[in-house]
């Protein structure tokens, strides 16, 4: 499959908003957080997007944004002539009273523990995760220091 | 017989840094495992939401204490694309330069640190002996021996010194001897064989699957290297190729990843000489480095050990808004359950010492 074609796939799909190109490899889109699962599915099944490259949370406050990277690295997905790796960037939008959205771990493994991570550091909640503890924090940590009101108990300095 | 949990770690010579690893036994034989991370946790990407754009090379360089160069150009790369800055090319030449000797030096440090977990001490002080070389090499335009803050936003800190690329061409020449020698110490050895083959298996798509990147997936076969893939600095424009191995059709063992990392100092040393062959003169500095920034923009680079991201959001002002790390190491040493199950305990320091370990970069 072209890289180009892909793009007039993703147009078909419902849900999938503000496609755009970032580089000669790299799309970037919306998704709608209702459907996200199946789409993934539909994204490694059928785009051979075999890769989980990073899962991000961002805190924009107020409200949350994740942003999913996935990579092709079989080279199924051609770049036109070139040799380059596709890459898609997924971003789906979380309202901060239910940060909660469905696990892409059974799909990728490599997602696994992003997830965990964007638990830990974050507060999002993965549903469907088989594992969602706290990866980096100790056990017993109160709050999510990524967030951004996330209080600092020592005296913070200005650089 | 009774099955029961080991725990390896934090103290324990196989870790390669502080973490544990829970390993469900029964009998010799491997059942499960559990890793647990976060005895090194710095919170580096929110020490970085406090410090400017230019600031934050120096928590980059010590995200990796094995190789700090490799992260800070991740750094240093995200940061220029999403300023929109242009490197001269010079400067690029340069990096490579860099980059590679990092990649040599990256390299020799995990082979001497596999060697001794095997119980192969004197392997440890040969590779750490041309180690030293190499950090001979890179203290010289940098000033350092190991966090070397030479990459900065839109170039680098300052042009190579007077001989340097005699030194290194002397360096690189006895280096290959060294390479040679090592063949018939290593690779011709029964013993060191004995330990490392059709131990640690994994295959190429399953790799994909659990997020192993980097040497480790070459070692499956699949060519794939993001300095070829999604390619930075002049690799384009330099003749190199990408090493793989393989143990059988489409998996690796612990002998394929170590043949991989060797092949890939040879192909290293191939691409340092080239880069002084074709370097042009010129700056080695942007002229014009912004200090703000707004938007989003991510760049993937080829790190030792495989697949690092950086993700960066800015927010007009002059720190990030948001910055993300993607360390190849941290999904790999998740996915371990998967490949330690079913060898036996004494193969854990084989199989997790050929992966290539650093808990810097994992976490964070």
């Amino acid at each position: 499959m072209n890289f180009k074609d892909l793009q007039k796939l993703l147009k078909a799909n419902e849900g999938v908003t503000n496609i755009s190109t970032l580089r000669e490899n790299v799309i970037k889109f919306d998704l709608d957080k209702s459907i996200s699962k199946e789409f993934f599915k539909k994204l490694k099944e059928e785009y051979y997007f075999e890769h989980c490259s990073l899962i991000t949370a961002i805190d924009n406050q107020p409200d949350f944004e994740l942003v999913y990277h996935l990579s092709c690295l079989s080279g199924e997905l051609s770049v036109g002539n070139t040799k380059m790796a596709a890459m898609v960037e997924v971003h789906i939008h979380l309202t901060r009273d239910s940060p909660s959205i469905d696990s892409v771990s059974d799909l990728w493994f490599g997602a696994n523990w992003h997830e965990r991570e964007a638990f830990d550091l974050m507060g999002i909640y993965f549903i469907g995760h088989p594992d969602l503890r706290r990866v980096l924090l100790p056990e017993g940590f109160a709050g999510h220091p990524l967030r951004k009101d996330y209080v600092y108990e020592i005296h913070e300095e200005e650089w | 017989m009774a099955e029961m949990w080991i725990s390896m770690g934090p103290q324990h010579p196989m870790t390669h840094g502080l973490w544990t690893l829970k390993v469900k036994v029964d009998g010799e034989t491997i059942v499960d495992a559990d890793p647990e991370l976060g005895y090194l946790h710095r919170s580096v990407e929110k020490m970085g939401e406090r410090r400017k754009y230019f600031m934050n090379t120096t928590l980059t360089d010590r995200l990796c204490y094995a190789s700090s160069t490799t992260w800070t150009h991740s750094y240093v790369v995200a940061v220029e694309e999403l300023m929109e800055v242009e490197v001269p090319t010079r400067a690029q030449y340069i990096r490579t330069v860099m980059l590679e000797l990092q990649r040599l030096a990256s390299h020799l440090m995990w082979a001497g640190a596999y060697m001794p977990d095997l119980g192969h001490i004197t392997g440890a002080l040969y590779f750490w002996r041309d180690r030293e070389l190499f950090l001979n090499l890179l203290e010289l335009p940098s000033g350092s021996r190991l966090l070397y803050n030479y990459i900065r936003i839109g170039g680098v800190k300052r042009d190579l010194p007077d001989g340097f690329q005699e030194k290194t061409e002397r360096i690189l020449t006895l280096f290959e001897q060294r390479l040679d020698e090592y063949a018939d110490l290593f690779e011709n050895s029964k013993i060191f064989r004995m330990r490392t083959e059709d131990v640690g298996k994994f295959t190429g798509s399953q790799a994909m699957n659990l997020g192993i990147t980097g040497p480790n997936l070459r070692g499956c076969g699949v060519k794939h290297d993001l300095r070829r893939d999604d390619t930075y600095e002049i690799y384009e424009e330099i003749d190199w190729d990408i090493c793989t191995r393989e143990a059988g059709p489409g998996y690796s063992d612990c002998f394929s990843r170590y043949m991989v990392r060797i092949d890939e100092m040879r192909e290293s040393v191939k691409i340092i000489r080239e880069c002084f062959k074709k370097m042009p003169k010129g700056p080695t500095m942007s002229s014009r480095v912004p200090v703000r920034a707004s938007g989003e923009a991510f760049r993937r680079t080829e790190d030792s050990r495989g697949e690092a991201l950086m993700y960066l959001v800015g927010d007009g002002s002059d720190r990030p808004y948001r910055w993300k790390i993607k360390s190849p190491m941290f999904t790999t040493i998740s996915a371990c359950p998967y490949y330690l199950k079913g060898y036996k305990l004494a193969d854990i320091p084989a199989i997790m010492g050929s992966i290539d370990i650093c808990i810097g970069e994992t976490d964070k």
